[in-house]
């Protein structure tokens, strides 16, 4: 038994999992530990493998390394105590909602009540349309459902909300927080940043197949998102001079002024002085980083913006 | 009981996805009674000689054969396409579902299907080509063979599943498999029509012992032999198939 299967207080545990496409890697040595009870939130560009980690956490993908589920290898563990909605889900399309979740709940020896499923996951109004007839929302509610039915310790979400409108992506969310509460551990993929801040005790930043960033969003940020910023608005604000009334660095981004490193607490003073020296601006906007911040930063997804951004900045520095 | 039960569950939802495709269900009947129309009705056996020279309960295999043989192989064969293509294997084997338990859940949907079929089938073959049947219990031996001929070609359909990378290569090579194997497995071509080097080839298809064993029972003669070779074919093709249902990516 290795010791990512014997990891005391850990539900998953990965060390240094591998896994190769031919030339192409998929994971390279990803290790990774998640407490019981835990949401932890994978978040990484297309094909950064998000979903390979999931399949070999899960036991469907073969990988080099050691990964423990629940103190069991992933084809060893309990099929009992584990969920999985899979990416791009697709089940027989012509069962209704509640059929398909009572197939399911017909797989395992311990399944809960399908009318209680159906009702979590928001299909008790429409248990009876068949899945093609779902809306694209509702059918992933369904999918999501599937995975629930037999109350899982241990819960993977690949992408559970693609597809779903803001409505019942929030149903969604408080379904999780619900499993969360309840003492579920639930490894969720997504590619929305306010999804993964919102639901997530810790964040994975996956990219070219490496576990490149580990910790709370509030970790994250603050190592990585970089600073508060004060945004300038206006047709005829002049850069220069709004340099010279905050006496503070001055860059432009998608046609605005930026004025980094401002604390909330000191916007009404800026924007006091902007008035005062006379600067004709129509809006400002005070905004904090955020974890999109630090997936930008740290995928690199961006990294021209940003480039173009510090130009800017140095421009306008060297044109006082 | 709980293994019972993940079988049932499988069952009724495959059952219920197949019935409430109206044309595959139209075709999967329609089909058998077309061949039985343009061979039985329209060509007629030819007691001068030609392709049909034998007494019309000589091709009840042969019909009986097309239900057997097609029906399978395309519906297991793309079943699994589908499956893959809807991830839905790699869902099923977080469950306690076993392999072999999905496989026999949808053979038992074909031995469901194709029993129904086959039965109307074999009345339409007595009523419109006047083949003449020993009436007896040998005749119930036919129940056995369709349902031992099914669960191979359910078997091999997966491995069919298994191999082809679509939908659509699982139809062609269902059909580049089906059709020689139903022609050639001594039901509508007699061996002594065949080369000798032939014959002896038609001892590997499994059809042929269906055809024996059939053709056997429904004209009072021994079934014993064909039948007990088409089940022990039809279990090793069946593990083999159980075996090649994906799992894993």
């Amino acid at each position: 038994m290795s010791e990512a299967e014997t990891g005391a207080g850990a539900a998953l545990v990965a060390e240094g999992v591998s896994k190769r496409y031919g030339d192409t890697v998929a994971l390279d040595g990803v290790s990774l530990s998640i407490p019981a009870g835990e949401v932890f939130g994978l978040v990484g560009p297309n094909g950064a493998g998000k979903t390979t980690l999931v399949r070999a956490l899960t036991g469907t993908t073969r990988c080099e390394g050691s990964i423990g589920v629940l103190g069991a290898a992933p084809n060893a563990v309990d099929a009992q105590r584990v969920g999985l909605l899979p990416q791009s889900f697709n089940p027989a399309d012509r069962l209704t909602a509640r059929e398909l979740i009572a197939y399911y709940a017909g797989l395992y020896d311990e399944a809960r009540p399908v009318a209680a499923v159906l009702d979590d996951v928001g299909l008790a109004d429409d248990a009876d349309t068949w899945y093609e007839n779902l809306s694209g929302g509702q059918r992933r509610r369904a999918c999501v459902g599937t995975a629930l039915v037999n109350d899982p310790d241990v819960l993977f979400l690949d992408e559970p909300t693609t597809g779903i409108d803001p409505a019942g992506r929030r149903a969604l969310w408080g379904l999780v927080d619900d499993l969360a509460a309840g003492g579920t551990t639930v490894l969720l993929t997504s590619h929305s940043m306010a999804e993964v801040e919102r639901l997530a005790d810790r964040v994975g930043l996956l990219r070219d197949g490496s576990l490149v960033a580990v910790g709370s969003p509030a970790e994250l940020i603050a190592d990585h998102g970089g600073d508060s910023r004060l945004l300038v608005d206006g047709a005829d604000v002049d850069a220069a001079a709004v340099a010279t009334a905050l006496d503070a660095e001055v860059g432009e981004r998608d046609g605005r002024l930026v004025v980094r490193n401002v604390s909330l607490a000191q916007v009404g003073e800026l924007v006091a002085d902007l008035e005062a020296a006379g600067v004709d601006f129509d809006s400002f906007t005070w905004a904090e980083p955020s974890l999109e911040d630090v997936y930008l930063r740290l995928t690199g997804e961006t990294m021209a913006d940003v480039d173009a951004g510090e130009t800017v900045d140095a421009e306008v520095e060297a044109g006082r | 009981m709980s293994r019972r039960r993940r079988i049932r569950s499988t069952f009724v939802a495959a059952l219920r996805a197949f019935i409430r495709r109206k044309t595959a269900v139209f075709f999967t009947f329609f089909f058998p009674i077309l061949i039985i129309l343009i061979f039985g009705a329209l060509v007629r056996t030819q007691p001068t000689g030609g392709l049909f020279a034998r007494e019309p309960a000589y091709y009840i295999p042969g019909y009986l054969g097309v239900v057997v043989v097609f029906t399978p192989l395309s519906r297991v064969g793309s079943t699994i396409a589908r499956h893959r293509d809807g991830n839905r294997f790699e869902k099923l084997a977080t469950t306690p579902l076993r392999r072999w338990e999905w496989l026999l859940a949808h053979t038992l949907v074909n031995v469901a299907i194709i029993g129904l079929a086959a039965l109307i089938l074999f009345v339409l073959v007595l009523g419109v080509t006047g083949a003449n049947v020993v009436v007896g219990p040998l005749l119930l031996v036919l129940v056995p063979l369709v349902v031992a001929g099914v669960a191979l070609f359910c078997g091999l359909g997966a491995i069919i599943g298994r191999v082809a990378s679509s939908q659509d290569g699982v139809i062609a090579v269902s059909n580049a498999v089906a059709f020689p194997v139903w022609v050639l497995s001594e039901t509508f071509v007699p061996p002594s029509m065949l080369p000798a080097w032939f014959r002896s080839v038609t001892a590997f298809s499994p059809l042929t012992y269906f055809s024996r064993g059939v053709r056997a029972a429904a004209t009072g003669s021994d079934p014993t032999v064909a039948t007990l070779v088409l089940a022990a074919l039809s279990l090793a093709v069946f593990v083999v198939g159980a075996l090649a249902v994906p799992r894993t990516e």
